[in-house]
């Protein structure tokens, strides 16, 4: 194992004292104990005992064969969208461990698909749902109570109308719109300084709450834009957020849904086109990409980027009571 | 903390949690000298001290207490669900004799009315970039007050209207930068200004910037947005942006009909986008007449795309049946 000292994520005075004491790989360190690193580097004891928990943890965690994965896969839900032309494109619906981004233009329906998603999370197992509880992080002032409830009163009459069972019949009896309001958790976010604190606290906030089978992060961009003068920082951030929401996703079994606004990039001889904000690399950092827009007055909703999904449009429309498919007669197999 | 980390903190020059978190996790390694473990351990700490614990959304009902600002008319109220949102930013666009200053105006007054009358009993200021306020038609509005709600006639002359409404001149960025970042959050602060009015803000973006300066008139518009919507959420206030319209030329060189000033960049930070149009028609009522409007929601969280058609009365607008 010549893995080189430097590469692990020590403070860089403890790492010059290792050096200069003749340590440059890791195994160069194997079977030292701890009072005697410290007396040949001259560091402290209580730094030699941090190098060395250091070394114990770069041992790499066991993997998984790809069956066994196909196995836990399959084991994943996901988030029916009320619209069953775009649970049949995204086979069943928004996945749990996945992370999405939902980009488009104002006022296309992104808060509206994202509000919906934050019901149907909710709806018990018994309709074909997950049961799960929400956290709705928000960026922009979007999440808009009066229509949440709207959406949540539309989603509980639908189930009730489907209630067949016994079993339906005592599962509705706790969803209700109050149920769904005391299952979503909204955090408010004015700035990135404060998005970036609340994703340092999502690992306790989902420990604490082990039902949350979704996060929506709406207004990813607008956070950000007060950087666009040092987009190197920029970048770092993103590039830290990402990993943060794909440990979120992953390690949770958690759909992680983020939106994104469109800009303006030029081309060069005064062409110009629409591209999602945030820049090419934030593009590679999720799983999936929905991309909502307007072909005349129709609203569609094309996957633009999935490993698992091939490349389809299908039109959607929104409705007083939410996200739908276009012809109504179609929304009641939303089951 | 333990004290090393902390001195090695505070000798870097980081004192707040904001200066703390702002930084790149690898620069934070850098100018402290700590290891990954420790910074991620401050700033995780960090964080739980400043952020307070997620609200569901059943508390944030019952916490609520006022959530929108009626346009004092039943029907335009029902369109909006209420009124205008608290905490955001809506536009309201059109073109030149639309009527939108008059909507504008007419909340100036009914944001004075108490709570129980649909209003958020404090005052409006109103900036103005283009023409001077239009003080007469202000006037006349609160002349009619006592007619229009003549079953509040103690409280309409209570209420001395136009000393709640504060006239800001901005003509040009830098004194409307001033004047939201100074004057407007001292008036708001004090409690005597819920609602802020901006008449119009493309006249600013568009004579200050030639086209092949974009990319600073974007810098300035992203400020700009960015600081109006920052002054709604942290003082729970209603802001109305006037805008203009603009024709956009399609690639064959053809007008594909008016659109909104400003573009993309300044659309992605409003939250509720209201049209107001002038129709050709013309209604009468009780001896006066007005050219018939539509007002219609083109974009919002909240509300269906519906319109109504409206007129301007000398009372003010009004929905029509």
């Amino acid at each position: 194992m010549q893995r080189p000292l430097s590469t692990l994520p020590l403070s860089s005075a403890v790492k010059a004292k290792l050096v200069t004491a003749g340590f440059h790989f890791i195994s160069d360190l194997m079977n030292l104990k701890a009072p005697q690193l410290s007396r040949e580097a001259g560091v402290s004891q209580q730094e030699a005992m941090a190098v060395l928990a250091e070394l114990e943890q770069g041992v790499p965690p066991p993997s998984m064969s790809a069956l066994q994965l196909l196995q836990k896969e399959a084991e994943l839900q996901s988030i029916i969208t009320f619209c069953s032309s775009l649970d049949g494109a995204l086979g069943g619906g928004v996945p749990l461990g996945k992370t999405t981004e939902i980009y488009g233009v104002p006022g296309i329906g992104k808060t509206q698909l994202c509000l919906q998603l934050a019901v149907d999370v909710q709806v018990p197992q018994c309709f074909g749902g997950v049961g799960g509880e929400v956290i709705f992080m928000d960026t922009e002032g979007t999440f808009v109570l009066q229509r949440f409830a709207e959406l949540a009163a539309a989603a509980v009459t639908h189930c009730s109308l489907l209630a067949e069972d016994e079993e339906q019949r005592v599962a509705m009896e706790t969803f209700t719109v109050d149920t769904i309001l005391s299952n979503t958790y909204v955090v408010r976010c004015h700035d990135y300084v404060e998005l970036l604190a609340e994703l340092r606290l999502l690992p306790s906030i989902l420990a604490a709450r082990p039902k949350v089978r979704l996060l929506v992060m709406d207004g990813m961009a607008a956070p950000f834009r007060p950087l666009l003068d040092d987009l190197s920082a920029r970048t770092r951030h993103l590039g830290g957020v990402a990993l943060q929401l794909a440990a979120v996703a992953t390690g949770h079994d958690v759909a992680v849904v983020v939106t994104n606004q469109m800009t303006t990039r030029l081309l060069g001889g005064g062409r110009s086109r629409l591209v999602p904000a945030l820049g090419e690399l934030w593009g590679h950092a999720l799983n999936i990409r929905l991309h909502l827009h307007w072909e005349g007055s129709q609203r569609l909703a094309t996957i633009a980027k999935s490993p698992a999904h091939a490349n389809v449009t299908v039109q959607y429309q929104i409705s007083s009571d939410g996200f739908r498919d276009v012809d109504q007669s179609h929304a009641a197999g939303a089951k | 903390m333990d004290p090393q980390v902390q001195s090695a903190l505070s000798s870097a020059g980081l004192q707040t949690y904001k200066d703390l978190l702002m930084v790149p996790v690898t620069d934070l390694m850098k100018v402290t000298g700590l290891s990954f473990k420790q910074v991620e351990q401050v700033l995780t700490n960090a964080a739980s001290a400043w952020r307070s614990p997620p609200l569901t959304a059943l508390q944030m009902k019952l916490s609520l207490s006022v959530h929108c600002l009626s346009l004092g008319c039943p029907l335009m109220d029902e369109l909006l669900k209420g009124g205008l949102p608290v905490g955001g930013v809506t536009e309201l666009y059109g073109q030149s004799g639309a009527g939108k200053t008059q909507i504008a105006l007419q909340l100036c007054v009914s944001v004075q009315y108490p709570q129980d009358q649909g209003g958020l009993d404090s005052g409006a200021v109103f900036i103005c970039t283009e023409d001077s306020f239009p003080v007469k038609r202000l006037q006349q509005l609160i002349g009619e007050q006592h007619r229009l709600r003549p079953q509040l006639t103690a409280l309409t002359s209570q209420i001395n209207f136009s000393d709640n409404v504060y006239i800001e001149h901005a003509a040009d960025l830098a004194s409307l930068r001033l004047c939201l970042s100074q004057r407007v959050p001292l008036l708001v602060a004090r409690g005597l200004v819920r609602l802020l009015v901006l008449d119009s803000i493309a006249a600013l973006f568009r004579s200050e910037f030639q086209a092949s300066d974009w990319m600073e008139r974007n810098k300035q518009l992203i400020s700009f947005s960015s600081k109006i919507k920052d002054l709604s959420q942290q003082f729970n206030l209603v802001v109305l942006c006037i805008n203009q319209v603009t024709d956009v030329m399609d690639q064959s060189g053809g007008s594909s009909g008016p659109s909104p000033s400003l573009g993309l960049c300044w659309s992605n930070s409003v939250m509720v986008r209201l049209r107001l149009t002038r129709l050709p028609q013309w209604v009468s009522e009780g001896g006066q007449h007005s050219a018939l409007r539509r007002l219609e929601v083109e974009f919002s969280p909240h509300l269906p795309p519906h319109s109504l058609p409206v007129a301007v009365w000398r009372g003010g607008v009004r929905g029509l049946q």
